[in-house]
């Protein structure tokens, strides 16, 4: 029985968040003390398709930014761990890495305001984009750096010693292995980017209207219907991704990454 | 060989500029500015700013508030993820449990926030129902939950994320030690449940968790989304008073700003440093035994 309890419990206070916003996404006239909204339709979902829509709009660039910040933080984190790994001093790298997310990104998205300015990198895409890389090329080393085994370089030397070149090694060797942990760390890079709101905000000025920006004006403005859908879709890559690939773990933690 | 170890060499160092650079700049940039060194309104050294901000009552008032809500969700969280590991061991190995105690771990803080908003405010889903379930009889009735004195929609939203999280890693912890042996000896034993928890499991998840629980307690202080739309200006939480002060048409206060991101640095670091020396004597204690 009480175990039953925790589970009823448990459901609903893990899925009531998306039911909420579901009933909100397509509700119209949401007034006290109404308990749900007075009129249930998909009108406010097909603005969605308009062309100028802003939350597709958002979408689109929210997309854009996380893939491209995504890609660049796994490339470049791959190259670097595999530089660090074989250094004497490697823990002391991968503490370093640990110093972002310590000091806490929005508090750097103020210190790093005045350098965007003066590069011309404020209210722009590519501002936007070096700094949430700043974020997330850590977080990436951090991930890839356990991925550099004495095993994976044992491997890597018995293709060496077979006749294998530093290419097809890496083609065929290495790059196979270190799929499901770049899988892993591309994810994860995309979710810090795709979650952010205060760095892009702040590098961004509120010219660079991602999704998270979105949901915060629609707030403003009072639209709580648009700012469901725009939390709706938010959630969506997430969502999608725990649904069909299990393997592919949350770890939010820094502990837990390392 | 000597070629690839000036490259091996360059990119550490090119690393190293990629991580500490940005950080350091930053750094740097806003010691001056709060020195009065630089900024547009400089007039040369001077330690007026960072008088101010120390005897700010406000500024120490939000680095406490954020600290007390930050530790408050910290604690509940761990002790909602305990109760569910230890209650619910065997669900784990279910594959819709496990799924589903990923699901929060998919929200944004902003999404999270506008649901507590949407869910625990006055004119809420909750209220609401209270409302048509004849609790309250008019919206002022319902308890002030959100954009609160105390910060509860802060730490409801900090918990709301947190919790799963812990969940997970400490059934990991539980798997790993294998706690399971361990309290089926205690009781095999003769010890109670209660005392297996208080002298066996508490200690072991305690121990091997407290590091994380101290990172968070450092990430949820360092949280702007949730508190900008579930906080309030008095009492305010650190980042986005240190935002605000930054943002704001009035020149003058940028220094301040730049004074308070460094005092709340400043607290992080002695909070890492402190929970790192009593690691490290807490190890030298072991090695010693």
């Amino acid at each position: 029985m009480l175990k039953r309890t925790i589970h009823l419990v448990l459901i609903t206070l893990i899925l009531l968040p998306i039911l909420v916003l579901m009933m909100l996404s397509f509700g119209e006239q949401w007034i006290f003390p109404d308990v749900f909204p007075q009129n249930f339709n998909t009108k406010t979902w097909l603005k969605l398709f308009s062309s100028d829509s802003e939350i597709s709009k958002s979408l689109g660039l929210s997309v854009l930014i996380s893939l491209s910040v995504a890609f660049l933080s796994t490339l470049m984190a791959f190259v670097f761990s595999k530089v660090i790994s074989t250094s004497k001093y490697k823990n002391q790298y991968i503490k370093l890495a640990y110093l972002p997310y310590i000091l806490s990104p929005v508090v750097l998205g103020v210190l790093w305001h005045y350098f965007a300015v003066v590069l011309k990198l404020n209210a722009s895409f590519f501002g936007v984009v070096l700094a949430q890389f700043l974020i997330c090329f850590p977080f990436g080393f951090i991930i890839l750096s356990s991925f550099w085994s004495r095993h994976i370089y044992d491997i890597q030397n018995l293709s060496f010693t077979l006749g294998a070149s530093t290419y097809f090694s890496f083609k065929r060797i290495i790059f196979p292995l270190a799929k499901p942990i770049l899988g892993l760390c591309f994810f994860q890079c995309f979710l810090i980017s795709w979650f952010d709101y205060g760095l892009t905000q702040l590098i961004g000025g509120g010219q660079i209207k991602t999704l998270t920006l979105s949901v915060f004006n629609f707030i403003k403005e009072a639209n709580i219907f648009l700012a469901a859908i725009a939390s709706l879709l938010l959630l969506f890559p997430p969502l999608l991704l725990l649904f069909f690939n299990k393997k592919i773990k949350f770890k939010r933690s820094l502990i837990n990454t390392h | 060989m000597n070629l690839k170890f000036t490259y091996t060499k360059l990119l550490r160092v090119i690393f190293l500029m990629l991580i500490l650079l940005p950080t350091l700049a930053g750094f740097t940039y806003a010691l001056l500015y709060s020195f009065g060194l630089t900024g547009l309104l400089s007039e040369g050294f001077t330690l007026k700013h960072w008088t101010e901000t120390l005897s700010d009552f406000y500024a120490w008032k939000s680095i406490g508030f954020s600290l007390m809500i930050a530790m408050i969700s910290v604690f509940i969280s761990f002790w909602i993820s305990l109760f569910l590991v230890l209650k619910l061991t065997k669900d784990f190995q279910k594959k819709w449990f496990h799924r589903l105690i990923f699901v929060p771990l998919c929200f944004p803080a902003t999404v999270m926030a506008l649901y507590v908003l949407q869910t625990f405010s006055k004119s809420g889903f909750f209220s609401r129902i209270s409302y048509q379930l004849g609790f309250i009889d008019q919206i002022e009735s319902f308890p002030e939950l959100t954009n609160d004195a105390y910060g509860i929609g802060i730490m409801l939203t900090s918990v709301l994320m947190v919790f799963p999280f812990f969940t997970i890693y400490i059934k990991n912890i539980f798997d790993a030690e294998k706690l399971n042996e361990y309290q089926q000896l205690s009781q095999s034993l003769g010890a109670s449940s209660l005392q297996t928890f208080w002298k066996i499991s508490l200690p072991i998840l305690w121990r091997k968790s407290k590091l994380t629980l101290m990172l968070y307690i450092i990430f949820v202080m360092g949280s702007y989304e949730v508190p900008l739309l579930l906080g309030r200006q008095n009492p305010q939480m650190i980042t986005p008073r240190i935002v605000d002060k930054a943002q704001r048409f009035n020149l003058q206060d940028i220094p301040q700003a730049y004074a308070m991101a460094l005092m709340y640095l400043g607290v992080v670091l002695i909070l890492i440093l402190v929970t790192s020396a009593s690691f490290v004597q807490f190890f030298k204690r072991k090695s010693d035994a």
